[in-house]
């Protein structure tokens, strides 16, 4: 779909994480990306949004990326936390650019993940560095949305995948790109997340366990 | 946030099944976690958002759902039972740092009973999964779950002077809190103070020498603003999150303070309270309201939609917005003071969109105007890794990038670690700064489940502090040990050694082309001496492999030998590989000869490799080595090697005069460069 793939970065500073992703220095908003850090300033990056900052502000649009990478956050460990993760994010940065494209675009990426067939719906989140803010959920895979007492979406019958939105004007401004001639949208999810919902993992401890009887189930044949 | 479907009802009145309520509150962005059923009321729990504060109360929930459902938000009246006295003859207040507390209301209440709340109000409590405490303090708690506006409320007879004033703390005062802590404060904490000292931390929590009790009767309620980040500060220093500071350092509405304080008022009012005559407000530098520009085009040109002008202007009054469409398609958009959120137009973009409906929007392939540059070649070239590596039966890991200091030390690796100040646990303190541990971990591991055929890979980043600062690199490891492969009925299988591990290393770097390479004899801290080897590329060593030291085998509780490689990956791939060129398929057959011969121990294979290397025989094609002999029949300083030469040329078949003569032209270039004898009947 015309994406390149970037990589940036483990280490960050507080700027690339945070203030230019529109995080305010003290704000709240920090509290939901629990952060490791080394000095004052740097830190080990709490998601691959950074890359976008540091893509942006070397090329002009038109951007089409794709950043795959190790991410980190200061959580305790229980089954679907882990203090290191990977993360898959996608960014487009360009003229008339619209919500819809986010939409049409993400639901090919999740049927082509997922399933033809299956029930996407995007409801309104937030996140500091888009506006308009969306979350996805996609159809619970295991019960259909049928099991009240379903382990997986907790009966609700939909499980959240990705988060996503449109490029908030402020970060594009942080960047020198102008917001009213381009916009933008962007998608991140969480890798192994995805895997433990796509193959009844139940533990996300499993993909750092390194125990040999897991992964040999993984090669790619 | 816990939502009492009951308490939504003296806000808005709901006319749809709670289900259909929940699904649709999901889809304006209010999200119930959970569903509990209690004493006939419905609690859900609401994911609320660190850029809506509104939400934190039952009026903000209830002012969404008045919205969706179009109908009209319920104003309460919470009238007060009245002195003659007026407030500010009863009590005073004074803002020192209006800065940090833009705004401070009061309000007296004299002769109020305290006991246990009424029924309707012990519910609304409960319904919050509170234990109702006294008439007072649940009243307080009710202001603030209905309004999202945090008051508190002092015992007006301990507050020396009846005065309060905002001020910072003096360095050496302290606060006995409501919880019973003793708080030492800092002169960056904002407190309320009365004339003597410190009686509450201003937004997180009272004091409790000045809280209300049995006796009390005439209390000051405090229904103030203060500022969000020097709560959050004042808060984390303390080790303290109310419900209070969790709601300032998120932003409280700055109009609102008189409001809570009469609401509160008018609750204790119901308790036999009189309430002196005016709230006491002190304000110093009210606000300009704060205005957006919106543009019709904007909301259809970011969405990709067709919203109708007169839907986006019933959408933003329905949520409490003053919009006058200064020209057509264009607002002038006023903003409550309660939505703190709102910045600028897309944040109005984004109201219009929620109301509208995300799944109205339509759906469409992002148009591609222009393909990006094509990538670097890191990506393409850790695929062929992978592959190259997973053909050689090794699996890949992905191991933490934390390391525990006693294991880096065991390692010694010799690079500086960069140590992270809060840290998960003190075994995950530093960043690595090797990939071995991981790998030997991961062997431990298995080892311990009978898992014996240990033959793995990790492509990660190791970190460490340079001269410069802090250094990223991605290193490949590789650790190789036990059976190489399973058991069969025909063979038991060979376990991995030196050359294997040798092995795959050279096929890794012929694959990539990184070519040609050699091996160096090195010391390093974690290959035992003589058994390891670096791998030098266009005189840059690009990594090391070996056997595994003892005693860092030890520190894992590992039998040996256990063998690794680490290999430099940022440094090989700046590196230009070798060009594929394409070679012409051979016509004509080749001819082989064998050559055996005694050379000195100390004369190693690649000293025999590089010396033919150097003769360039056009016509010779390759050569190996066939054997390597040292027993009886070789004397102890010897040792016998047999290397098999192939001759070839491309335009016609040799003769054996033509290859005898090369062949003696090798013997005769490795007698002189390199002492061999030819073994009897060493050439054949």
């Amino acid at each position: 779909m015309g994406f390149s793939i970037e990589d940036g970065p483990e280490i960050e500073t507080d700027f690339y994480n945070f203030e230019a992703l529109n995080f305010p220095p003290h704000h709240p908003a920090r509290d939901s990306w629990d952060t490791l850090y080394i000095t004052d300033d740097l830190l080990l990056r709490t998601h691959t949004s950074p890359v976008q900052v540091r893509v942006m502000e070397k090329r002009k649009p038109p951007i089409r990326i794709i950043v795959p990478g190790r991410v980190f956050r200061r959580e305790t460990t229980d089954p679907t936390h882990l203090p290191m993760f990977y993360q898959v994010e996608g960014l487009v940065v360009d003229e008339g650019v619209t919500f819809a494209h986010l939409k049409g675009t993400l639901e090919y990426f999740i049927r082509a993940l997922f399933g033809e067939k299956l029930k996407i719906r995007f409801r309104p989140s937030f996140f500091p560095f888009t506006e308009p803010s969306a979350e996805v959920d996609i159809q619970c895979l295991v019960c259909g949305g049928e099991d009240k007492a379903c382990r997986v979406c907790g009966g609700t019958g939909w499980k959240e995948i990705l988060g996503s939105g449109m490029v908030d004007p402020q970060v594009l401004k942080n960047v020198n790109i102008d917001p009213e001639k381009y916009s933008g949208w962007a998608f991140g999810m969480g890798i192994e997340r995805t895997a433990m919902f796509s193959y009844g993992i139940p533990e996300m401890r499993l993909f750092y366990d390194n125990d040999l009887r897991f992964n040999r189930q993984f090669i790619l044949k | 946030m816990k939502i009492s479907l009951n308490w939504l009802n003296d806000y808005v009145t709901v006319t749809i099944p709670p289900e259909e309520l929940i699904e649709r509150m999901t889809m304006i962005g209010l999200v119930s976690e959970t569903v509990e059923e209690k004493d006939g009321d419905k609690i859900l729990d609401v994911e609320t958002y660190a850029n809506r504060p509104d939400t934190l109360g039952h009026l903000g929930v209830a002012r969404e759902i008045a919205a969706m459902l179009e109908v009209p938000l319920i104003e309460k009246k919470w009238p007060v039972d009245e002195l003659d006295q007026r407030t500010g003859e009863v009590t005073d207040i004074q803002i020192w740092d209006d800065g940090l507390c833009p705004r401070y209301c009061g309000i007296v209440v004299k002769g109020v009973r305290v006991g246990p709340s009424p029924d309707w109000l012990r519910r609304r409590i409960e319904a919050m999964g509170l234990r109702p405490i006294n008439n007072i303090v649940d009243a307080s708690n009710f202001v603030l779950f209905a309004t999202a506006h945090p008051i508190h409320v002092f015992d007006l007879n301990k507050l020396a002077g009846r005065k309060i004033i905002v001020r910072k703390a003096n360095k050496g005062e302290s606060l006995k809190t409501l919880e019973g802590k003793l708080l030492e404060l800092s002169p960056d904490m904002l407190v309320i103070a009365d004339e003597e000292k410190p009686v509450a931390l201003a937004g997180v929590i009272g004091g409790e020498e000045t809280g209300v009790a049995e006796s009390t009767t005439d209390v000051f309620i405090e229904s103030a603003c203060f500022d969000p980040v020097s709560v959050r500060m004042t808060g984390k220093k303390a080790g303290l999150s109310t419900d209070a500071s969790y709601r300032f350092e998120r932003g409280a509405d700055i109009s609102f303070p008189p409001q809570a304080a009469l609401m509160a008022a008018s609750i204790l009012s119901q308790f036999g309270g009189k309430v002196t005559r005016g709230v006491l407000d002190i304000f110093p530098k009210p606000r300009k309201t704060k205005s957006v520009i919106l543009r019709l085009s904007k909301v259809n040109g970011l969405l990709g939609t067709k919203v109708p002008g007169d839907f986006i202007s019933r959408v933003l009054k329905q949520l409490g917005f003053s919009a006058a469409e200064d020209k057509k398609g264009i607002w002038r958009v006023n903003v409550p003071t309660f939505r703190v959120d709102i910045e600028g137009e897309t944040d109005l973009v984004e109201e219009v969109a929620r109301f509208y409906g995300y799944d109205k929007i339509p759906s469409e392939i992002t148009p591609l105007r222009a393909m990006e540059p094509p990538a670097g070649k890191t990506r393409d070239r850790l695929g062929r890794v992978r592959d190259i590596l997973f053909h050689q039966g090794f699996d890949e890991v992905i191991n933490f990038s934390f390391a525990d200091p006693d294991k880096e030390n065991v390692l010694n690796s010799g690079r500086k670690p960069i140590p992270i100040r809060n840290p998960i646990s003190a075994k995950a303190s530093l960043l690595r700064t090797s990939l071995m541990a991981g790998l030997l971990e991961n062997a431990a591991w298995n080892r311990n489940r009978e898992v014996d055929d240990i033959h793995v890979f990790e492509i990660g980043n190791i970190y460490f502090w340079t001269e410069e600062g802090r250094a990223e690199r991605l290193v490949l490891g590789l650790l190789d040990a036990g059976p190489l492969g399973k058991p069969s009925w025909q063979a038991r299988p060979e376990m991995a050694d030196f050359y294997h591990i040798k092995g795959a290393v050279e096929v890794l770097m012929s694959g990539l082309r990184y070519e040609p390479f050699v091996f160096e004899e090195v010391s390093h801290p974690y290959f035992e001496d003589d058994e390891v080897l670096s791998v030098v590329f266009k005189g840059e060593r690009i990594g090391v492999f070996g056997h595994l030291r003892k005693t860092v085998l030890d520190a894992y509780s590992l039998e040996g030998p256990v063998y690794a490689a680490e290999l430099d990956l940022t440094g090989l791939f700046e590196k230009q590989p070798r060009p594929f060129a394409f070679a012409p398929v051979p016509k004509f057959p080749g001819a082989y000869r064998d050559i055996s011969f005694l050379v000195d121990r100390s004369v190693r294979y690649q000293d025999v490799r590089r010396a033919i290397e150097r003769l360039s025989i056009p016509c010779l094609e390759g050569f190996e080595l066939q054997d390597r002999y040292a027993g009886p029949s070789v004397p102890g300083n010897r040792v016998s090697l047999s290397v098999r030469l192939r001759f070839r040329h491309p335009k016609r078949t040799l003769t054996t005069e033509e290859v005898d003569k090369f062949q003696q032209e090798v013997i005769g270039h490795l007698k002189s460069g390199l002492n061999i004898q030819l073994r009897e009947g060493g050439q054949n």
